[in-house]
């Protein structure tokens, strides 16, 4: 049934108890959902003593299946006021699923003025204090502190200083296995583990006892047809070789690619912050095209992004946050976007709320437009503490509230993704509906028995949208339970057989028999769940709406945002 | 005269052939995108989707004529894109 582990902050008291029956049934996103729903209070504040922060990994993190290393993070959003699961690579997922660890809770705020670190292990849990040095300090040197305190190994979960300051663009960062960081991204969970001060968790997997599977030999076939669904996909190639950064050029070509603060959908540049430069420049340079965010990914869409010496930047350099720095905010230059990287993966922040923050800096004024070096030196002012640095590290709706704009692009308070809502419709409605906020990987996954859209969806219309995005999220809150990747659902698209060797390996390791149906309603559920904790939270349809200057029209296409609310609100009436 | 892009493996294709990003390609009248492979010796196969100003198309579904933006995508797009995008047909 595995182990639900609770760390009360306020009496520094740990119960290890059995799993409650309940959540017997569900993981990864589907558990951090149902026991926010269940126990944190909708109108808690979200720094408060009543929000609770919860770590689960998904059905099948800890075995052999490809590509099941995720984490899920569940808490009420500091940013959005509403529920928020926030996903992540990383060791983590992986060591609590193999010492039988289903969740983890963090609830409660201690009296103490100080940070502290959980620590836990197969022998039980402790909250230590955090060590001096770590606090204020950059994430990377961070952990290699914690790793050389707690053992070179261990898994580690850490709040930048954006997390101690409590800034609402605030993430949890994870190691991976060459201790360099992912991001629990968006959402401001960092602040809820700050407001806890919990500065790190570090687990230990020594003499864990593994994932028990029921069924080893269907388990065994069931994950070989998996595995070879992923990998004869040309997705693994295509991502492997160019990053989700690939997305630059198509996005561009399309006329979706947010420019100049949304203002169009195509510029001139792209090609030259773009995924086919970034890989020939990191290939000149020495750096590594292809990695792995986990162990057991196939796809490897991560990278490590190097200078001029060879020397490593940053990793995990993604299409959005090259977006929202190259396209959004005008900066040509791939070198100083990863450095900024780096510099948001060392204060703790979203690399995409803080990125269109800086695009919304240079709207009001601040720096001007296209200025790297100028946007380099604002974004380190995060970490420092400085006004305009927290202004900026609270994210996109901080900036546009604080300089006085009306053109801020945000749903929900978190700041819209790489894709222009105009000129990809299906796209628009996801943001607009999720109970996360605008989201960009909330309808990012299809399973082939969900996705019975017929015919051809244009991204320019209105034609099949609604259908298209409400199928996508219910598919996505489906993948986000099994710990999965997300990018596996784009192999799956074309292979039905590895959505089927999907279930068959949950069905092999739990001794289930469920069918793709059950799979699509857990999805279903997970949505209606989520959507009405944010209901109790206070939101009504009012919040499933874009920002109103979307009306105008998006070169090059010079499409508009038309649909009327009674559209939108279709997409979640199921 | 079209502007021809190509991305991905197919960026890597026209540098081995040392064609330029634009390339300028003149044709004649109407084409189809499968012609347009065909004329240049693209194999078919690398080829999922031909964007024309913008949209994209099956290669024989894509019709071009002079003055169009063109860009040529292979297989291997993330796959919710190749769905909100248009490039894949879903029955």
């Amino acid at each position: 049934m595995g182990k639900f582990i609770r760390v009360d902050m306020t009496s520094k008291e740990v119960k290890i108890g059995e799993c409650p029956e309940k959540y017997a049934g569900i993981a990864g996103r589907g558990l951090t959902s149902n026991f926010v729903a269940d126990e944190v209070k909708p109108t808690c504040h979200p720094l408060g003593k009543n929000n609770k922060l919860i770590f689960a990994p998904g059905f099948l993190t800890g075995t052999s299946a490809a590509n099941s290393g995720r984490l899920s993070c569940g808490a009420k959003s500091p940013l959005t006021g509403g529920i928020k699961e926030s996903n992540t690579g990383g060791t983590f997922s992986q060591k609590m699923a193999k010492m039988g660890i289903k969740a983890i809770v963090f609830e409660g705020i201690p009296a103490e003025d100080k940070y502290f670190v959980v620590k836990v292990t197969m022998n039980g849990v402790t909250i230590d204090e955090a060590p001096a040095e770590t606090v204020g300090m950059g994430n990377y040197d961070a952990i290699k502190v914690l790793q050389q305190k707690y053992g070179e190994k261990v898994g580690v979960a850490i709040i930048g200083p954006a997390g101690e300051m409590r800034l609402s663009a605030a993430n949890i960062s994870f190691a991976d296995r060459e201790s360099n960081l992912r991001s629990a991204g968006r959402g401001g969970l960092g602040a809820v583990m700050g407001s806890k001060k919990i500065k790190a968790v570090v687990i230990d997997d020594t003499g864990a006892p593994g994932v028990a599977i029921a069924d080893p030999e269907a388990f065994k076939s069931a994950a070989k047809r998996f595995a070879k669904a992923l990998t004869t996909h040309p997705v693994c190639q295509g991502l492997g070789r160019y990053g989700t950064n690939v997305l630059v050029n198509i996005l561009n070509e399309a006329g979706g690619l947010p420019t100049e603060n949304f203002r169009r959908g195509r510029n001139e540049w792209a090609n030259n912050i773009g995924g086919e430069t970034m890989t020939a420049t990191m290939e000149a340079r020495g750096g590594k095209p292809t990695h792995g965010c986990h162990a057991g990914c196939v796809i490897q869409c991560s990278q490590h992004y190097v200078d001029k010496k060879g020397k490593y930047i940053t990793g995990g350099f993604e299409y959005e946050t090259i977006w929202a720095l190259g396209a959004n905010a005008k900066i040509n230059d791939l070198d100083i976007i990863a450095y900024a990287d780096r510099e948001f993966d060392e204060a703790g922040v979203d690399s995409i709320d803080c990125a269109v923050a800086v695009g919304l800096a240079m709207e009001s004024g601040i720096i001007p437009w296209g200025d790297g070096k100028a946007a380099l030196e604002l974004i380190k002012e995060i970490r420092k503490g400085t006004p305009l640095g927290r202004i900026l590290g609270c994210g996109a709706a901080a900036v546009g509230r604080m300089f006085g704009l009306s053109r801020v692009p945000v749903v929900k308070g978190q700041a819209i993704p790489a894709y222009d809502p105009r000129a990809v419709k299906g796209e628009g409605l996801t943001y607009a509906t999720t109970a996360m906020g605008a989201d960009h990987t909330a309808g990012y996954a299809v399973a082939t028995n969900i996705l019975k859209v017929g015919g051809f969806v244009d991204p320019l219309k209105k034609e099949g949208q609604v259908e298209l995005s409400r199928n996508l999220q219910i598919a996505t809150a489906t993948i986000d339970s099994t710990g999965m990747c997300l990018f596996i659902a784009f192999a799956i698209l074309d292979i039905p057989d590895g959505f089927n060797a999907l279930v068959d390996m949950i069905n092999a390791q739990y001794g289930l028999s469920l069918t793709g149906d059950d799979i699509a309603a857990l999805g279903k559920s997970i949505l209606k769940i989520e959507r009405g904790f944010n209901q109790r939270a206070g939101f009504t349809n009012a919040a499933d709406r874009l920002p109103e200057f979307f009306e105008e029209e998006c070169p090059p296409h010079n499409v508009t945002w038309e649909f009327t609310g009674e559209e939108i609100d279709e997409v979640m009436n199921f | 005269m079209i502007e021809l892009r190509a991305f991905m493996g197919l960026a890597d294709l026209f540098r081995e052939r040392n064609w330029p990003s634009p390339l300028e390609v003149d044709i004649q009248g109407e084409m189809t995108g499968a012609q347009l492979l065909a004329m240049l010796d693209i194999p078919p196969e690398k080829v999922e989707v031909v964007f024309v100003n913008g949209r994209a198309f099956t290669p024989p579904m894509a019709v071009l004529t002079g003055g169009d933006r063109v860009a040529l995508v292979p297989p291997g797009v993330p796959g919710t894109y190749r769905v909100l995008l248009g490039f894949k047909k879903l029955d």
